[in-house]
């Protein structure tokens, strides 16, 4: 089970939040300030409690300090305040809330918990149907060891010569971010799932083009598309023998860009490769965990 | 918890869903899809409604129209739209713009608890419609967290969850995104006079065009 932080700076109310967590059967790291919060965050933790006002700050700092290093990780309201007394979040701040108010409050709050701990709920984009099955499946691939591999290497050099294109890479996207295998073109290492084009590429079956990044309704707002220069798109999932998602291959160009039908062809049969190559690894035990 | 829960559908062509069953409701703004979706809500179990494009008297009204009762300890709502509502009552909160999707998402919380801790522990959301949400946010990523947060509270409290979009308002990658965290998508037109829906994503649901008598 997940680590749970719970943040709220009276001990007695806090201590009795922990305890009906680690009642449920959680571990639970506990803080009262915004800026202890900092000290308890690392990959472990599934989900952060916290209560609306600290003495440093409040519950939305609490987010925001989180939200910065992990994006996806959920956050919970748990107050005794409502909702029209709370500190004024940003307007793009979601979180969940229970009141601390209502009977059997604890069973409430554990009933979120439990949900945020153990599925995605609170993250800034769509998440495939089968992601529990599909991020088991991945943990059969051990990432660095793949990215050490010419195979990959030799893939992506070719791509971008083939597209005349500026970076091509071969990302796989796990529970947080998308990990490149390999990357011709730039020295991209992960991306957070929320900022990644590849995010809605794991949906569909089809080639997805993104002609324009700067036009698109979806990826428009992302900075760090911006940062990275990523003005065109082209990407096919690439997926394993049992037909779980594991990431794609893609193309990316510093200008706006278009893909005829015979080069959408040509990316899918580059994706069936690099499917081969990760069965065929697989099975031989190299990249394979 | 509540096992073996089922929501239904009386006078409308749908078979009964599982408990925690989140749908999405596709069709333009006029046309039917604002009466299917209160139609959808009636029953005797809690109800919350998020309203952004209509005033929540306005939405009231509606749902009394399609027969449902006002009933404050039972019926909430959270009204997202300029117009102000302040004075029906605490059953009814006001945030202030369809683009504060932190505000909307703690007052839906929080009207989801009063109606819990009332007693009814099986409670119907609707959300009329994702539409101004996401016109009025700068970038989409905060709604696909509004969206995933709303549905998975639904899906944990073994709720029903019927949200609208007007597809013909966004880009058809975007519909297609926002409908991830749905179980099933329900398409509603208007031919010659008649409201007709048809359903994707769930077993024993009318899969082809499927006339709505109730809404003539």
């Amino acid at each position: 089970m997940p680590t749970i932080v719970c943040v709220d700076d009276d001990d007695e109310t806090r201590a009795g939040t922990v305890e009906a967590l680690e009642s449920a059967g959680f571990e639970v790291r506990q803080r009262g300030s915004v800026g202890a919060v900092e000290t308890v965050m690392d990959d472990s933790v599934g989900c952060v409690v916290t209560t609306a006002t600290l003495p440093d700050g409040d519950g939305f700092d609490v987010v925001e300090l989180v939200r910065d290093r992990y994006p996806d990780c959920p956050c919970i309201f748990f107050t005794s305040e409502a909702p029209a007394d709370l500190p004024r979040g940003g307007r793009d701040q979601v979180v969940e809330y229970v009141p601390r108010t209502v009977p059997e409050a604890h069973e409430r709050l554990v009933e979120v918990v439990m949900a945020a701990a153990t599925e995605a709920t609170q993250p800034a984009y769509p998440v495939p149907k089968d992601e529990a099955a599909r991020v088991a499946a991945l943990e059969a691939y051990d990432i660095d060891e793949l990215a050490t591999l010419d195979t990959f290497e030799r893939l992506t050099a070719l791509l971008t010569s083939h597209f005349d294109i500026d970076v091509a890479f071969v990302g796989l996207v796990d529970a947080h971010e998308e990990r490149f295998v390999a990357c011709e073109g730039a020295n991209w290492r992960t991306l957070a799932r929320e900022d990644s084009i590849c995010t809605h590429t794991i949906l569909t079956d089809e080639v997805m083009v993104v002609e324009n990044v700067q036009e698109d309704p979806r990826f428009a707002g992302v900075d760090r598309l911006d940062q990275l220069d990523i003005r065109s798109y082209a990407g096919a999932r690439i997926s394993d023998d049992d037909g779980n998602v594991l990431g794609a291959v893609c193309c990316i160009h510093g200008e706006p860009r278009s893909y005829t039908q015979a080069e959408r062809d040509d990316l899918r049969r580059f994706a069936d490769e690099v499917e081969e190559q990760l069965a065929l690894r697989r099975r031989l035990g190299t990249g394979g965990a | 918890m509540r096992h073996g829960t089922r929501y239904e559908f009386p006078d409308l062509p749908l078979n009964s869903v599982d408990a925690g069953t989140n749908v999405l409701l596709t069709g333009p703004t006029l046309g039917g899809t604002r009466e299917l979706l209160l139609r959808l809500l009636l029953g005797e179990d809690g109800v919350v409604i998020i309203t952004a494009d209509t005033s929540a008297r306005k939405v009231l009204s509606a749902f009394e129209a399609a027969g449902g009762r006002v009933d404050r300890e039972r019926v909430r709502v959270v009204s997202c739209t300029q117009e102000r509502d302040d004075d029906l009552g605490d059953f009814v909160v006001s945030v202030g713009s369809p683009g504060d999707l932190t505000g909307i998402g703690i007052e839906y919380s929080g009207q989801y608890e009063q109606v819990y801790a009332r007693g009814y522990d099986t409670v119907r959301t609707g959300i009329y419609t994702l539409t101004p949400l996401l016109v009025y946010s700068e970038e989409i990523r905060p709604v696909f967290r509004f969206v995933n947060t709303v549905t998975s509270r639904i899906r944990t409290a073994d709720g029903l969850g019927v949200c609208a979009i007007d597809p013909s308002a966004h880009d058809e990658q975007v519909v297609n995104s926002i409908a991830q965290p749905f179980d099933a998508r329900v398409d509603v037109r208007e031919v010659d006079g008649t409201v007709e829906l048809r359903v994707t994503g769930l077993p024993d649901q009318p899969s082809e065009w499927t006339a709505v008598p109730a809404l003539e």
